[in-house]
């Protein structure tokens, strides 16, 4: 126990004599000293830090071996911080005491503690009003209603400890356990995105099914991680905890660089780092412009993870987010970046159920074609039940559902008709599974036909582009000898053995897609 | 006295657990239209657990172990809470909601699982869980039904995924049922006094739900968990038939809508075979998928008495069965256009297209057969003619789908429809292209299983 017992803990028990908040029920933090000293006793390690009722002296300190002294000024400033006098409404006795900790360790770790003038420094209750007044001013939702001041970067005394009760938290959250598909969305993702005004006592309320301060802290974690991976449905409660107008609500940008790099967002968004939508806008522009230049994938993604994130943390939701998605989608799907095209499908599918426009069609289509590639027949039929019946007459519609249908029924025939005529940059998606389908085909050629067939009529069938192109295909897979000339023209012996060895490629290939981040 | 009370002091008297199941189900009877009124007016909140205790120790004196009889009687109180919550939509339908129903059933549900993990709970009473379990299911949907009926604008517009939200009761209710069936599972006393035997009733109950809310993926877990346990579970055949009859349709419909249609033909069929003669909604459902399974593995369709018990069904299939059966591929296409909506709504559209292989098989073997035979050789029985010119099977499908005059037909498409059907073993023979012809084998093998 080299650190001793915390100022505030310590000046806190020797100021109060009387019990100032009788209606005290959540322990503020955990004192963790406490529990790695094998000399004190276990139940002090959960001793919140509230002033105790019982009438404590200084030296009750005393019994706490090896303590660090901490000087006069700095327990009285305590002791000023808990005075019942200077207690501010709106500002809760959490947010008070984590800021006076983190006042006071931070001056002990840069030793400063001596240098401080304490008489001076305003209390940390003021300190909490203040930071809150200047969010408010700049309608920044940076606190995110958590009284941890998240961005801080300092130290906190028990950080490890905290993590370690992180992972078993994680673990035992069993009866408040949360299904897969809510894990992350505990309660509320836009609540997330308020700051309350400093009256508020909702922030509290929150926190009184939690078993601890911490736990709670976690919670808050967690919801601010999800906040990184994009937009989740709120949930119903949002609207019965209708948010408080005038400033509260998402984050405004302030930053006006056209150019960004994405960082994942580990606490609650700047305004300094955000770009509001003009500036968006004219940053799609030069991303447009970069991206036909330069044709550099690796910089046009990261552009565009910023720029989506930018207009989530600022819940911009409109034909502008819609034509952003589109655009990123598409420079995906050229790239044959599938994981970050299908974040971008899944989004634009939210986006259309809007009516905000955009190229719902293209996208319905593409999300068909997808979903035979990754042959998630549950997902398809869902992306089926979508398409209405107007959809079903646009051209591009028509052409994926054709070619789910020549698939289901294996005419190759007509799946290579479409795939040589598809629409949009539907050929992109198509080309990811074209091999796999060719595989297919050769196999039932080999079967059905006897005793060849010229290399040619393969070319023709298969969409390739030539025979050259069609014999190194299908030299890939099976041996040499297969594959003759007669007569001058190319022929494939068909037969068992290609047959057989075709539909061992064929199998290999249909194995499930596994693609990162499908829904 | 109130019914309930009387079904619970019966069920603890005499160690039955539907009858204490009976106490604990929150609906009116025809015989007792009144049976949740005169509960409610058993007491009132400030002395709602006070009474229960007076009643179940003095009146009715029934002996229960101190900590058992406390949870009974939280369980009770939260139960003649939900019970007020539910007489609201008669005393006064304005102010009734699901939402609060389901809210206070949950704490019904809550404490009934604290019960069995702290408060030993035995097993026969086991049936209590399944009913509450059954009607939290049940809330749960009303109330995700009533929240989207007031409109949910507000919410929607807020975030971009709009399918999230809309069923977030019931998605709480299957936290809750899931935590149900773990303490099913989990249960590690001798099996005779095992809540396992509840096991697959709660895997049905969330089986249910996940369906519900489009979250078939996460019924995969239970499936595992169970899979891991099976050491330790009895046989299939010692449960319920009725937990396993719905347990192996559910099995088969996930199977299914993996398009493994072997692997859920095994467990429809299991099904199909237990279930009760009489429960015709559940004949219907398992038939739902147990024809377009059939379909697929053994081109079977489904007989007219098979399906004259269920005319939601024959009305379904019938008229793409018959287009099947005579090789009508028009009538055939216009059948599923015509049941599009139906069939992917029920997720049956994918299995049902793949009729089409038959529904052409049909026709290709009508060709084959209206090509007679061979000249007879020296007293041997006919022969068929084997070898096909491919411009006929051409002419069968201009007919089949009922193509114009001026409607090209491709011939390499046909030959490519019949290289399909000749890969998945419906013909027998091989095409010559060269030749144009098919050959098809002799011996009445060149449509298997159809005779010919």
């Amino acid at each position: 126990m080299s650190s001793g017992i915390p100022p505030w803990r310590a000046s806190a028990s020797t100021t109060t004599t009387t019990p100032v908040y009788p209606n005290y029920t959540t322990p503020a933090y955990i004192p963790v000293q406490a529990r790695r000293s094998l000399t004190s006793p276990a139940s002090n390690s959960t001793t919140p830090v509230s002033p105790q009722p019982t009438t404590a002296t200084t030296d009750s300190n005393s019994r706490k071996p090896k303590r660090v002294e901490w000087p006069a000024p700095v327990r009285m400033y305590v002791q000023r911080s808990f005075a019942p006098e200077h207690q501010i409404p709106g500002v809760s006795r959490e947010e008070m005491e984590t800021k006076l900790k983190l006042v006071i360790t931070e001056a002990a770790q840069s030793d400063r503690l001596d240098k401080i003038d304490w008489e001076k420094l305003p209390l940390p209750q003021i300190m909490v009003q203040n930071d809150k007044t200047r969010i408010l001013a700049n309608s920044e939702a940076s606190t995110w209603g958590t009284p941890f001041p998240t961005q801080t970067p300092k130290h906190i005394p028990a950080g490890d400890e905290v993590t370690k009760k992180r992972k078993s938290a994680e673990y035992q959250t069993d009866s408040n356990g949360y299904p897969p598909w809510r894990q992350t969305n505990k309660t509320n993702a836009f609540e997330d995105r308020i700051t309350y005004s400093p009256t508020d006592k909702r922030q509290r309320i929150d926190f009184k099914n939690s078993s601890s301060k911490s736990q709670a802290n976690l919670e808050m974690r967690k919801k601010r991680f999800e906040e990184g991976r994009g937009m989740y449905g709120s949930s119903p409660s949002s609207r019965g905890a209708s948010p408080t107008p005038a400033p509260t609500g998402p984050v405004v940008g302030r930053c006006q660089d056209l150019e960004k790099n994405y960082f994942r967002l580990t606490s609650a968004p700047n305004p300094d780092t955000v770009r509001p939508l003009p500036v968006l806008m004219k940053t799609l522009d030069l991303l447009k412009k970069k991206w036909k230049k330069d044709n550099n994938y690796t910089y046009i993604c990261d552009q565009f993870k910023s720029l989506r994130q930018d207009l989530t943390v600022q819940h911009i939701k409109n034909e502008f987010t819609v034509s952003v998605y589109e655009i990123h989608a598409r420079i995906a799907l050229e790239k044959g970046d599938l994981g970050e095209y299908n974040q971008c499908q899944t989004q634009l599918r939210a986006l259309y159920a809007q009516q905000l426009g955009g190229h719902p069609t293209e996208f319905k289509a593409y999300r068909v074609l997808y979903f035979i590639h990754t042959r998630n027949w549950t997902a398809m039929n869902d992306a089926l039940a979508d398409l209405t019946p107007a959809d079903k007459q646009n051209h591009a519609v028509k052409h994926a559902l054709d070619v789910r249908s020549a698939l289901a029924l294996g005419n190759y025939h007509r799946f290579f008709q479409l795939y040589l005529d598809t629409p949009n940059m539907g050929a992109y998606l198509m080309d990811m599974f074209v091999d796999r389908e060719r595989l297919s085909a050769l196999a039932a050629i080999c079967k059905a036909y006897k005793p060849d067939v010229k290399i040619r009529f393969i070319t023709e069938e298969l969409g390739f582009e030539s025979d050259e192109q069609s014999a190194r295909f299908i030299l890939d897979h099976i041996s040499e000898e297969m594959l003759q000339e007669r007569d001058g023209v190319v022929r494939l012996l068909t037969g068992g053995k290609a047959a057989q060895l075709f539909e061992l490629s064929k199998t290999e290939a249909h194995r499930v897609v596994d693609i990162k981040g499908q829904i | 006295m109130s019914s309930i009370l009387q079904d619970f002091e019966d069920g603890q008297r005499h160690g039955s657990g539907p009858r204490l199941a009976l106490a604990l189900t929150p609906v009116d009877t025809p015989q007792d239209p009144d049976r949740l009124k005169s509960f409610y007016s058993f007491s009132n909140s400030a002395q709602i657990s006070a009474s229960l205790r007076y009643y179940l120790c003095q009146t009715c004196g029934l002996k229960i172990p101190k900590q058992e009889l406390n949870a009974w009687i939280d369980i009770l109180s939260a139960y003649w809470k939900a019970v007020g919550e539910i007489l609201q939509f008669n005393e006064f339908p304005s102010r009734a909601s699901w939402v609060r129903v389901f809210d206070n059933w949950k704490e019904v549900a809550n404490l009934l699982i604290r019960a069995y993990s702290n408060s030993g709970f035995e097993n026969w009473t086991i049936p209590c869980l399944y009913v509450v379990g059954k009607y939290l299911r049940i809330f749960a949907s009303k109330a995700d039904a009533e929240t989207s009926s007031q409109g949910s604008v507000a919410y929607l517009q807020d975030d971009a995924s709009t399918d999230f939200g809309k069923d977030a009761k019931t998605e709480e209710a299957a936290r809750v049922l899931n935590r149900m069936f773990t303490l099913c599972l989990n249960d590690r006393a001798p099996i005779d006094e095992s809540r396992k035997w509840g096991v697959y009733y709660m895997t049905n109950l969330l089986f249910k739900t996940y369906f519900k809310i489009n979250a078939v993926g996460l019924s995969k877990n239970l499936l595992r968990a169970l899979s891991a346990q099976s050491k330790e579970l009895p046989d299939l055949e010692d449960f319920p038939k009725s937990h396993i009859v719905t347990f192996k349709y559910f099995v088969g419909v996930i199977y299914f809508l993996d398009e493994s249609y072997s692997e859920a033909e095994e467990h429809l069929a299991y099904a199909w075979r237990f279930c009760h003669k009489n429960a015709m909604k559940n004949k219907e459902l398992i038939l739902t998928y147990l024809v377009p399974c059939h379909l697929v593995t053994t081109h079977t369709l489904p007989s007219k008495k098979l399906l004259s018990h269920a005319p939601r069904l024959e009305a379904l299939f019938r008229s793409l069965c018959d287009c099947i059966r005579k090789g009508d591929l028009h009538g055939f296409d216009a059948a599923m256009t015509a049941g599009e909506e139906e069939f992917v709504k029920r997720r049956i559209y994918l299995p049902l297209e793949r009729g089409r292989d038959i529904a052409l098989r049909n026709l290709f073997r009508k060709v084959f057969i209206a090509g007679g035979f061979e000249e007879a050789k020296d007293g041997q029985p006919p022969i068929r003619r084997t070898r096909i010119p491919v411009a006929e099977f051409v002419a069968a499908l201009r007919i089949g789908t009922h193509a114009d005059a001026r409607t090209r037909i491709d011939i390499d498409e046909v030959e490519c429809l019949l290289s399909n059907l000749i890969y998945k073993g419906l013909m027998k023979g091989y095409i010559a292209r060269e030749r144009g012809m098919i050959v098809l084998s002799k011996g009445g093998t060149a449509f298997p299983g159809t005779g010919v």
